[in-house]
């Protein structure tokens, strides 16, 4: 499904002990074949044939830029559902459990797409409509919600939010449930309260166990911001689509936005792996 | 007024169809070793759980050192005097072992880094192994585990200490040194509750044995007792078959 896996699997156990002793960033295997080869394809093309390349690229750089803080911005936010949402998912109250329960059950059934269009097309309605309804009840609250005008990066964001914050609650819960329960009753019968159990004992080492399922999010992300081209975001993809429009290059615009998107997910797949290894511990 | 520290009257505990305690009434006087022995499934390692609340029962009261076990906040004040030792250690293994005896102290007694460090060093030296205060869980034998996870409980200061079955999980050869830690913690007047089936421990520290199975105690006896002259039949069945 990911990058992550191919760089994985590339290592065979002979290999990977052999390496082991050097910093992953020094390990020349698979990856770094891979990652240098694109890396050099894109020069190449910049280098050798800057007419149109070259162009694509300064075009495009503002779009790189926009995808990386999108990604960058949404991940952090869904970092933070993730973790709401899955301590409701495992939470014994009824009420929060069901709360969280239906949000995850929710966001997974409608595709990404039809929520970014319908959070920056539709949702603007919902709010006037409910501003005029309070207009007599509160009117300063009321003024607020029909002059309401959605930023389109705010509403991309909000969507990758919402959405990547139901899986990751997922992910979160299936980590928290990881940990043997005696590790809860041990921490409760030294006089935790759920919540220090929570934080010292059990989110600790969850975060170990969802590492690179969580790694994995950031690069599945990082590709699903393009979606975020519908809503107006001047993203790297909706860059490239105003430059085929206005110069009809399709198999040169397309092939520079799809490299430059194969760079991203293998640097990042490579940074989650390290700190995936960074992070581990003995068992 | 009585010296009971543990009074549990009545209790009642059904796992869906599976009764685990069916009308258990046990005391504990303050200072009293008290070992439960019985088959397993007998619901021995339930009822100590009852009495941190572990578990919760459906019926009867527990009421340790004065502190009824019934709202919320009472549940926090009796984990805070009651330490309990696992069959399978549960220690954090994302900690040192020093940090294991630390964490608590710090979060729950809001002890300084400095004091729970000096009483985690006392205590790792009291179970025998000072000098593995900076090892992970993973680094230790079952026995030098289950040390730590005694001096863990030992540093809340707890009044009674709970051990349910702190010995099964271990290699032979290791046993020694855990019983030897609670011989020397029964020497001490610690108020303790034995899941065991350790006949070297019941022999050496225990003042009463409770024979319990199928949820009820079914004989509260003596060491001396139970070994020359158990009264109940399902008693010396038991006996005979671990004895062998």
């Amino acid at each position: 499904m990911t990058l992550d896996h191919v760089v994985c699997e590339t290592e065979t156990p002979a290999q990977t002990q052999e390496a082991e002793a050097r910093p992953l960033w020094l390990r020349f295997d698979r990856w770094w074949l891979l990652f240098a080869g694109v890396v050099f394809i894109v020069l190449l093309l910049v280098i050798r044939r800057p007419d149109p390349y070259r162009r694509i690229v300064v075009f495009l750089e503002d779009g790189i830029r926009v995808t990386l803080s999108i990604t960058v911005v949404s991940f952090l936010f869904i970092l933070f559902a993730g973790l709401v949402g899955g301590l409701g998912r495992v939470a014994k109250n009824p009420i929060i459990n069901g709360i969280a329960s239906i949000y995850v059950e929710i966001v997974r059934g409608i595709p990404l797409l039809v929520q970014l269009l319908f959070i920056y097309y539709a949702s603007p309605i919902v709010l006037r409509d409910l501003g005029r309804r309070l207009a007599a009840v509160w009117p300063a609250l009321s003024v607020r919600l029909i002059e309401i005008k959605l930023n389109p990066f705010a509403a991309a964001v909000l969507g990758l939010t919402i959405c990547y914050g139901a899986y990751m609650s997922e992910i979160v819960r299936a980590g928290i449930e990881s940990i043997s329960k005696g590790q809860m009753e041990a921490a409760r019968s030294l006089g935790m309260s759920y919540f220090q159990a929570m934080r010292y004992i059990i989110l600790p080492q969850a975060v170990r166990v969802i590492l690179p399922p969580v790694g994995n999010e950031f690069v599945a992300l990082l590709k699903d911001s393009s979606l975020v081209s519908v809503v107006a975001v001047a993203d790297m993809t909706r860059r490239g689509r105003e430059f085929m429009a206005s110069t009809f290059l399709a198999l040169e615009t397309w092939m520079m936005v799809a490299l430059l998107y194969l760079v991203m997910t293998l640097f990042f797949a490579r940074v989650v792996t390290y700190i995936e290894r960074k992070l581990s511990y003995v068992r | 007024m009585s010296d009971n520290i543990i009074e549990i009257e009545h209790v009642s505990k059904r796992f869906g169809r599976v009764v685990a305690l069916d009308d258990v009434s046990l005391t504990v006087e303050r200072g009293e070793v008290v070992v439960v022995i019985g088959p397993s499934g007998g619901g021995k390692s339930t009822l100590l759980r009852c009495i941190n609340h572990l578990e919760a029962v459906d019926s009867g009261h527990i009421v340790v050192d004065g502190i009824p076990l019934t709202q919320a906040e009472n549940i926090d004040k009796v984990r805070a005097e009651v330490g309990i030792v696992f069959q399978l250690f549960n220690l954090f293994p994302h900690l040192t072992a020093l940090e294991n005896v630390t964490l608590a102290q710090r979060v729950v007694r809001k002890r300084s880094q400095e004091g729970a460090e000096s009483i985690a060093h006392e205590l790792l030296d009291k179970v025998g192994i000072p000098e593995k205060a900076d090892a992970y869980p993973a680094q230790l034998s079952g026995g030098q585990q289950q040390r730590v996870a005694i001096a863990r409980a030992l540093a809340m200061q707890p009044r009674i200490m709970l051990f349910d079955e702190p010995t099964s999980a271990l290699d032979p050869e290791m046993i020694k040194e855990v019983l030897d830690v609670m011989l020397d913690l029964a020497r001490e007047g610690m108020t303790m509750l034995v899941v065991s089936h350790e006949m070297g421990f019941v022999k050496a520290a225990a003042h009463r044995i409770a024979f319990m199975c199928d949820g009820h105690i079914v004989e509260e006896t003596t060491p001396e007792g139970l070994f020359t002259a158990p009264k109940e039949e399902r008693t010396r069945q038991f006996l005979s078959q671990i004895l062998t």
